[in-house]
């Protein structure tokens, strides 16, 4: 046992350090080629630093800057909220009730999972096009919807099967009614999978590209479609100063998330446990 | 609270789960509903509960039908095995949780709670977090959080079959003092024979959805109607009690015990049906 355990360490120690390399090397360099003006090769670091990239990122220009980084924030956080809240519900009917065409409702909420997302979004363009949403905002929030829906369905299944109905039960035969018992019992138990579904809707939206260029038509402009063109036309500082960008945001975003939703689950009566 | 139970039958899945079961529980009164796994025990208690709904037969409170009447307004609150109480919330908020659903004032509710802890002597504990409690100051809390909104009638589900055998002992004193105290209706399933017999004034023995006998802890012990219930009694364990004019008492079991000495006694049965009283005092 012990000697397995030995012999195991140095494994565990090499993946650690072949993780920490495919993740954080690559991250270090966008940080650096952020600020670098210059940078040539052989040298190992730029031979000039500026700050030509960010105000580019902040600039505003051809509708860039702050009104389209909170565009597409806010869509990205409807899209969050939207497939969270359809995905709750919809776990909850296919994990605690019985009913027909069940299977098959279960069935066509992964679908989009199983399609790519290339040939999903041209059925989602022909469709929105009818309907008329196409290159509008709500457009683009509802298309990444339905991408992140699966994911945001199969997470809250989990959870929403784990929490079953006991403490629901328990808490009606106190007398709580049905708005009283989602406050206070609910969404308190199905809380981890919510934030989890949240971040995972939000960063899913927030990096969508093609789906976004082909539902907004080039008229609603977030983030990823900004970005894409820097990346392939070879302008590295600007497209790493975006790509610096979007860890902040994305991250600032899931902290904000995180303490939100803290302060409602954990809190009851004003008292802060653990 | 009068209850009644009128012809209920329920059928989950294709399967038979209760069969025209009626009974009684009289105001203040402590029935327990004795049976085997599967007899469709806890099914019984959903229904007077109003977490499963019956196919036939009809539930009512003071003789008023609750058919129509969703759970949390029935007032009867549940005890359960695995006990269920609230993790995002204290011990004192999860007593008071039944008072804040009827709109009562914080300061009141807390106050209330606080008393009702005391009374299952965990006083000074309303602060802790359910995880920091023992099993049996899990169930006490659940007991408390039970009596805390005044219920019409409490529904106990096998309270004790999770708990260790010394806590039971003392969990069951505790809980028909509260009964008591509190002037509870209570209705109790249980599958232990000895539980059933100390603790309630009447027994329902339930077998496959069907009831078998009703009747005093005695009448079931001393005049089994049925094979099953002869041998859920007929296994060899004791119950300790006293004697004392003639008569042995343990709990809420009184069973006549003539040519006994008063004293320390304990009751014995046998796979037979045959029932001895032997004194403990020499």
């Amino acid at each position: 046992m012990s000697r397995r355990r030995r012999g195991a360490a140095p494994v565990a120690r090499f993946f650690i350090v072949l993780n920490l390399v495919c993740v954080i090397v690559p991250i270090a360099l966008i940080a650096v080629w952020a600020f670098a003006d210059r940078w040539a090769w052989p040298d190992l670091l730029p031979q000039e630093f500026s700050l030509r990239g960010f105000s580019e990122v902040f600039s505003g220009r051809l509708g860039t800057g702050w009104p389209m980084i909170l565009l597409s924030i806010g869509i990205a956080l409807a899209t969050a909220v939207l497939s969270t809240v359809v995905a709750a519900l919809a776990a909850r009917a296919m994990t605690l009730y019985r009913w027909r065409g069940r299977s098959l409702f279960s069935f066509s909420v992964i679908l989009p999972f199983i399609i790519p997302s290339t040939v999903f979004a041209m059925g989602v363009q022909v469709l929105f096009i009818h309907a008329g949403i196409a290159r509008t905002v709500p457009g683009v929030v509802l298309s990444h919807a339905i991408v992140a829906l699966p994911y945001a369905i199969i997470i809250m299944s989990e959870v929403t099967r784990a929490a079953g109905t006991r403490l629901e039960d328990a808490a009606r035969s106190l007398g709580a009614g049905t708005l009283a018992t989602t406050v206070h019992v609910t969404i308190p138990a199905l809380l981890p999978g919510i934030l989890s579904s949240l971040s995972m809707c939000y960063i899913m939206s927030f990096s969508q590209y093609f789906l976004t260029l082909l539902i907004g038509g080039g008229s609603v402009r977030t983030f990823a479609v900004v970005l894409f063109p820097y990346l392939s036309s070879g302008d590295r500082t600007i497209a790493a100063a975006y790509g610096l960008t979007f860890i902040v945001i994305t991250f600032a975003v899931f902290l904000i998330f995180e303490l939100l939703l803290k302060r409602f689950g954990m809190k009851e009566e004003r008292t802060l446990y653990g | 609270m009068h209850l009644e139970l009128d012809h209920i039958a329920l059928t989950l899945g294709g399967k038979r789960i209760l069969d025209d079961v009626s009974f009684e529980v009289h105001d203040r009164e402590f029935v327990s509903v004795l049976g085997e796994s599967g007899a469709g025990k806890s099914t019984t208690l959903k229904v007077v509960a109003g977490l499963v709904f019956q196919d036939e037969g009809q539930v009512r409170f003071d003789g008023t039908c609750v058919d129509d009447l969703p759970t949390h307004k029935r007032g009867c609150a549940i005890v359960f095995q695995d006990i269920r109480l609230f993790p995002n919330m204290n011990a004192r908020d999860n007593v008071a949780f039944p008072l804040k659903m009827q709109h009562v004032r914080k300061a009141e509710r807390h106050r209330e709670a606080d008393e009702l802890l005391a009374a299952v002597q965990l006083e000074g504990m309303g602060g802790r977090r359910v995880g920091e409690l023992s099993g049996g100051q899990q169930q006490r809390v659940a007991l408390a959080r039970a009596l805390a909104g005044k219920p019409r009638a409490m529904l106990l589900d096998e309270p004790f079959s999770g708990l260790d055998e010394q806590l039971r002992d003392d969990m069951r004193t505790l809980v028909l003092d509260l009964h008591r105290r509190f002037g509870m209706t209570t209705l109790m399933v249980t599958h232990d024979p000895d539980e059933a017999l100390v603790m309630s004034d009447r027994i329902v023995y339930l077998g496959e959805g069907r009831m078998l006998q009703e009747g005093a802890p005695a009448d079931l012990l001393l005049n089994p109607q049925h094979e099953a219930v002869s041998a859920c009694f007929g296994d060899t364990s004791a119950i300790r009690g006293t004697v004392a004019g003639g008569e042995f008492s343990a709990g809420k079991l009184r069973v006549p015990a003539p040519n006994r000495a008063d004293g320390d006694a304990v009751l014995v049965r046998v796979k037979d049906g045959g029932v001895f009283v032997h004194s403990l005092s020499a």
